[in-house]
C-alpha cells in the first residue's frame, strides 16, 4: 500500500492498494457429475425436471421454476446445438482462455432448453449467426474443468436420412426376372435403396474396447434407436448378460428384443444363431425358434474363428466355429416353419456354395439374402475381386450385403454400395472411425455408410423398404 | 414500552445444516437447499406458502456478487419478492428482525430469513480487509479476532482466576456441541485439562489462544416468520417475537491492544438495558430461562455476560465457575454450543434465534434443556461494535 500525490491535488492524499484475493469454487455433487462425464465420456448431461419438463444445462440441483429437487434426473443432451447469442471479446487478459479477438456464444444444446455460455472457434468471427448450428470439440488433454470440452464449432450440414426418405418416392420393385448376367460387368442398378445394419455388439466385443457396447435391454434399445435415427433398417443383436458375456438364455434374448421393438417398433430386428464362443447347435436355434425374430443369421460352414495377432500371426484364442451341414439343413428348416428370413453369413466362396448346395432342399425362399463376411482370422481378407467373384456366383433374385472386421468394414462396404448391395457397420464388427477414433457408437459407423450412400447418390432404405427388398413381412 | 407492532409475529419453521469445515459435496445454492427443505419440512409447508424471503450472508465473503440471484436454486425466491440484506457478523439476527418487521407490518403474512455461509470458499480479506487503514480511520472490521477481552479480565481478576473461567466457559461450550447433531466442533474436552489448555494452546493476539476461538464453518440456517393468525394455523408451538433491538456504534478498537480511551464493547449493555427496560423486565437473569449468546471467543463470551444480564462485581465468573451456565444449570448459556461451537458467520446470528426458539418449542434434541423454558434470549454482534437482542416468547401473554 502506497499513498501518493497526485498533480493538481497536492492537497489530496490517494491511498493505492492491492489484495491477492485466492478462492475455491465447489460445484456440488450435480456440478461434479456433469463435468466428469464430459471429461471421462465426452458426454454432455442435463437434468430435466418432471414437473415442468425443462431441461436445465449446465445442470442444477433444483428446478428454480417449482422447486423440484432434480439432482437425479439426469438426461443425455446433444453435443450439437444452435447458437442463441454471442459477443466478441476484444481484449487480453490473464483470465480469459483465448488470446482476442475471440467469440463467446451462448449455445442451447439440442435436447436442453437453457443456453450456457462456450468458446466458438474454427470460423471467421464476421460469419458467427446467432441460429448457426454448432458442435461440441472435447479436450484431448483433460482439466476437469468446464473446458474438457475444447471449444464450440460450426457443424457440417447434416441433413437426416430420413427427411431425404419422407421428400423423395417409395422404392417399389419392379416385376421382371433377375438372370445371372443382369449383375455381370459391374453394372449395378443403382436406384435401389441401400439398406444399412447395425451390428450393436457380436459376441466378443466388450467395454473395455469401446465403452459405447450395449450390454443391458435397455441400452440395446437406446443404441438402436439411435442407429434407426442415423438411418439403419436393421440391427443385428447378440443379447448379453448385464457382465457383458454372451447368453443364450430365452428370457434375456427376448427382453433385448422386445425392448428395441417397444423403443423402435419400425426397426427389423435379426438375431444371431451363432450367439457365441461354445455354444451347442440346440443352444444356438431354441432362441430363434422361442424369440422369432423378422430375420436371423445363418451360418454356412465349419471354419477357424480365432483371434490371432494381425502384426505377427501369433494365435490368441483358437476355435473352430462348427457349422455342418446338417446344422445348416436344420437351422434353415426350423427358421422357414417359424417364418424367421435367414441372413446366410458367407465367409468364403465355399460358404456360399454350400448355401446353395443345402438350398436344393427347397429350404430358402426368393429373395434369399447373403452377407459376405471379410477378415475374420479364419475367413478371406477383404479383396475386391473376390467380392465380385461372389457376387457374380450369386443365385437369381438373391441379395447381398456385406460387413468387415475392423479396417476391412468401409472398403468393403464402399464397394457393397457400389455394385447395388448393401452395407453392415457397427461395433460387433470394428469399434473405429475411419479417422481411428474410437465410434461413439454403432449409430456413428451407420452415420459413415448414409455418407457412402450419399455420395454414391443412392437412397438410404427405410424400414418398409428394407422389408421389401428382403422379402420380410413386418410382425 | 416495546417497539410498535401491528400484529404478532411467530416463528413456525426452522432449518439447519450440520455445520462443517467439509461441504466440498455441495456448492452455495445446494448448501441453502438443505436448510430450506428442512424448514418447509418443519412447518409442513411448501415454496408456494411463502410470500417474501429475506436472504442475508456477510458481504463479498465468497467473493460472489449478488448472491441472492445465484442463490435463488437453493432459497426458492423465484418469482418472489426476496430481499438481500448484509450487515457483517450480526446479518442472521439482523434478516430476523427484518423479517419480523415484514410481517408485523402487515406487509407479508409469511416471511422466510435464510442466513448462509460458505467459508471453505472465496476468502474473507476480499470482505473485510479491502478499505482497512489505520491512518485514515479505516479501521479493520475483523471483530472477533482480539486480545483486548482477555486483557480486561485479567486486570480486574487477575491471571489465573481469568484464564480458568475462559477455559471453564470453552469446555461447557464443547459439551454443549457434543450434543447438538448440527454442531462443527466438538472435540470431547473435560475440565480436568484446563491446566494443560492454559498452557498448550497456541496463543494468536495477547492471550487469546486457539482453542478459545470460533471455527470458521459451512451451513445455512432458514427460519419461517408467520402472523399471529397464520402461526396458531400452521404451527403446533409458535414462538413469538416479542421484541427486538438494534444498536450501533462508529467503529473503533485495536486488535493489538488496549486504549483506555476506546475501550471494549459497550453497545451489548447498552442494547439490553435498553431493551429489557422498555419490556418492564427487571431482573433479566431470573426471567429468562435460556440464553443463545453471540460468542465468537470465550474471553469475550464471559466478560459479555456480565453486560447482557447487568450483573455487578464478579457475579458473571461465578456464574461460569459453578457451571450455572451448563444446561440444567440456573442459566443455561448456548445449549446449542454456541458460535464456538459452529459459525457459519452469515447464518451465526440467526441460528441464535432458530436456537432459542427450538428451545422454546422444547424439541432441540440431545442438547434441549429439561426445565421449560418459556422466556428466551438471543444475541448478535457483528463488525467491530454492534448488537442485536432478540426476545422470544412461548406465551402471548406480555
Amino acid at each position: 500500500m502506497t499513498t501518493k500525490r497526485i498533480k493538481g491535488f497536492e492537497d489530496s492524499y490517494v491511498v493505492e492498494g492491492k489484495m491477492a484475493l485466492p478462492y475455491t469454487y465447489f460445484a456440488g455433487r450435480v456440478g461434479s457429475k456433469f463435468i466428469t462425464t464430459i471429461r471421462d465420456q465426452n458426454k454432455i448431461m442435463g437434468v430435466k425436471c418432471p414437473a415442468c419438463n425443462l431441461v436445465y444445462l449446465p445442470p442444477r440441483q433444483v428446478c428454480d421454476k417449482d422447486f423440484t429437487d432434480i439432482r437425479d434426473k439426469w438426461v443425455d443432451v446433444s453435443n450439437t446445438g444452435k447458437v442463441e447469442n454471442f459477443t466478441v471479446v476484444r481484449y487480453n487478459d490473464k483470465h480469459l482462455p483465448r488470446k482476442a479477438p475471440f467469440v463467446l456464444a451462448l449455445i442451447k444444446l439440442d435436447g436442453a432448453d437453457t443456453p450456457f455460455m462456450h468458446i466458438l472457434e474454427e470460423c471467421a468471427i464476421e460469419d458467427v449467426k446467432i441460429g448457426m448450428k454448432v458442435e461440441a470439440v472435447f479436450a484431448k488433454e483433460t482439466t476437469s474443468t468446464i473446458l474438457d470440452i475444447d471449444h464450440f464449432k460450426p457443424e457440417a450440414e447434416k441433413i437426416s436420412v430420413h427427411e431425404i426418405n419422407a421428400a423423395r418416392k417409395q422404392w417399389v420393385p419392379v416385376d421382371e426376372p433377375d438372370t445371372e448376367g443382369k449383375r455381370k460387368g459391374g453394372k449395378p442398378d443403382m436406384s435401389t435403396p441401400v439398406i444399412i445394419t447395425a451390428a450393436l455388439t457380436g459376441a466378443a466385443t466388450m467395454r473395455n474396447q469401446n465403452p459405447a457396447v450395449p450390454y443391458t435391454p435397455a441400452e440395446f434399445a437406446e443404441e438402436a434407436y439411435k442407429c434407426w435415427k442415423a438411418g439403419a433398417a436393421m440391427v443385428h443383436v447378440h443379447a448379453r448378460e448385464d457382465g457383458g458375456m454372451a447368453t443364450h438364455d430365452h428370457e434375456r434374448i427376448r427382453a433385448t428384443h422386445d425392448a428395441i421393438k417397444q423403443k423402435c417398433p419400425e426397426l427389423i430386428v435379426n438375431l444371431s444363431s451363432a450367439v457365441g464362443m461354445g455354444k451347442t447347435a440346440e443352444q444356438r436355434i431354441s432362441q430363434i425358434v422361442a424369440v422369432k425374430p423378422e430375420m436371423a443369421s445363418l451360418n454356412t460352414n465349419t471354419m477357424n474363428f480365432g483371434i490371432v495377432d494381425r502384426k505377427t500371426g501369433k494365435i490368441f484364442i483358437d476355435y473352430v466355429f462348427e457349422n455342418t451341414f446338417t446344422m445348416l439343413q436344420d437351422f434353415g428348416k426350423a427358421m422357414q416353419e417359424n417364418g424367421v428370413k435367414p441372413e446366410i453369413e458367407c465367409y468364403d466362396m465355399g460358404g456360399l456354395d454350400n448355401a446353395i448346395l443345402i438350398g436344393k432342399q427347397g429350404i430358402f425362399t426368393d429373395p434369399i439374402n447373403f452377407n459376405f463376411v471379410w477378415g475374420v482370422a479364419g475367413g478371406q481378407q477383404f479383396r475386391a475381386e473376390a467380392f465380385i467373384a461372389m457376387m457374380n456366383a450369386l443365385p437369381p433374385k438373391a441379395n447381398f450385403t456385406t460387413c468387415g472386421v475392423g479396417t476391412d468394414e468401409f472398403p468393403c462396404i464402399m464397394q457393397s454400395c457400389i455394385l447395388g448391395g448393401h452395407m453392415r457397420v457397427g461395433l460387433e464388427d470394428n469399434i473405429k472411425m475411419p479417422n481411428g477414433d474410437l465410434a461413439k457408437g454403432s449409430y456413428e459407423l451407420v452415420e459413415v455408410a448414409v455418407a457412402i450412400a450419399n455420395a454414391l447418390g443412392r437412397p438410404v432404405a427405410t424400414t418398409a423398404e428394407a422389408r421389401l427388398i428382403m422379402g420380410i413381412k413386418k410382425r | 414500552m416495546a417497539h410498535k407492532k401491528n400484529r404478532n409475529v411467530g416463528i413456525i419453521g426452522i432449518g439447519q445444516t450440520k455445520h462443517s469445515s467439509h461441504r466440498e459435496d455441495v456448492n452455495q445454492p445446494e448448501l441453502i437447499h438443505e436448510a430450506v427443505s428442512l424448514a418447509l419440512k418443519d412447518a409442513k409447508l411448501t415454496m408456494k406458502d411463502i410470500d417474501c424471503v429475506v436472504h442475508g450472508n456477510m458481504e463479498l465473503f465468497e467473493m460472489v456478487h449478488s448472491p441472492d440471484l445465484w442463490h435463488v436454486l437453493g432459497t426458492g425466491a423465484y418469482g418472489k419478492e426476496c430481499i438481500r440484506i448484509t450487515t457483517g457478523g450480526t446479518v442472521g439476527a439482523t434478516i430476523s428482525c427484518a423479517s419480523d418487521n415484514l410481517v408485523a407490518s402487515g406487509m407479508y403474512d409469511i416471511v422466510m430469513a435464510i442466513g448462509f455461509e460458505k467459508l471453505q470458499e472465496g476468502h474473507t480479506t476480499g470482505g473485510i480487509t479491502n478499505m482497512a487503514c489505520p491512518l485514515w480511520f479505516r479501521k479493520i472490521q475483523a471483530g472477533a479476532l482480539t486480545g483486548s477481552s482477555a486483557y480486561d479480565v485479567e486486570r480486574e481478576f487477575g491471571v489465573e482466576r481469568a484464564d480458568k473461567a475462559s477455559l471453564t466457559y470453552r469446555i461447557i461450550m464443547d459439551k454443549h456441541a457434543g450434543l447438538n447433531p448440527n454442531a462443527h466442533r466438538a472435540f470431547g474436552l473435560e475440565f480436568s485439562q484446563i491446566d494443560d489448555l492454559i498452557r498448550t494452546s497456541p496463543k494468536l493476539v495477547g492471550n487469546l489462544k486457539l482453542i478459545e476461538m470460533c471455527s470458521q464453518s459451512d451451513g445455512a440456517c432458514c427460519v419461517i416468520f408467520a402472523c399471529e393468525k397464520k402461526a396458531k394455523e400452521i404451527a403446533k408451538t409458535p414462538v413469538w417475537i416479542r421484541d427486538h433491538i438494534t444498536v450501533h456504534k462508529e467503529e473503533n478498537f485495536n486488535i493489538f491492544g488496549y486504549d483506555r480511551k476506546f475501550p471494549v464493547l459497550k453497545t451489548h449493555k447498552f442494547a439490553a438495558e435498553n431493551l429489557f427496560k422498555r419490556n418492564g423486565i427487571t431482573d433479566p437473569i431470573n426471567y429468562f430461562d435460556v440464553f443463545e449468546m453471540y460468542d465468537p471467543a470465550s474471553w469475550w463470551a464471559i466478560d459479555w455476560i456480565r453486560d447482557f444480564f447487568g450483573l455487578k462485581g464478579d457475579e458473571h465468573l461465578k456464574l461460569i465457575e459453578d457451571k450455572e451456565i451448563m444446561i440444567g444449570g440456573k442459566m443455561p448459556i448456548n445449549p446449542s454450543g454456541g458460535v464456538i461451537g459452529s459459525n457459519p458467520i452469515g447464518a451465526t446470528a440467526l441460528i441464535r434465534v432458530a436456537e432459542a426458539a427450538m428451545q422454546v418449542r422444547g424439541n432441540a434434541g440431545p442438547h434441549q434443556i429439561p426445565t421449560p423454558v418459556n422466556h428466551a434470549l438471543a444475541s448478535g454482534f457483528g463488525g467491530t461494535m454492534w448488537t442485536v437482542m432478540t426476545m422470544l416468547e412461548k406465551e402471548l401473554n406480555w
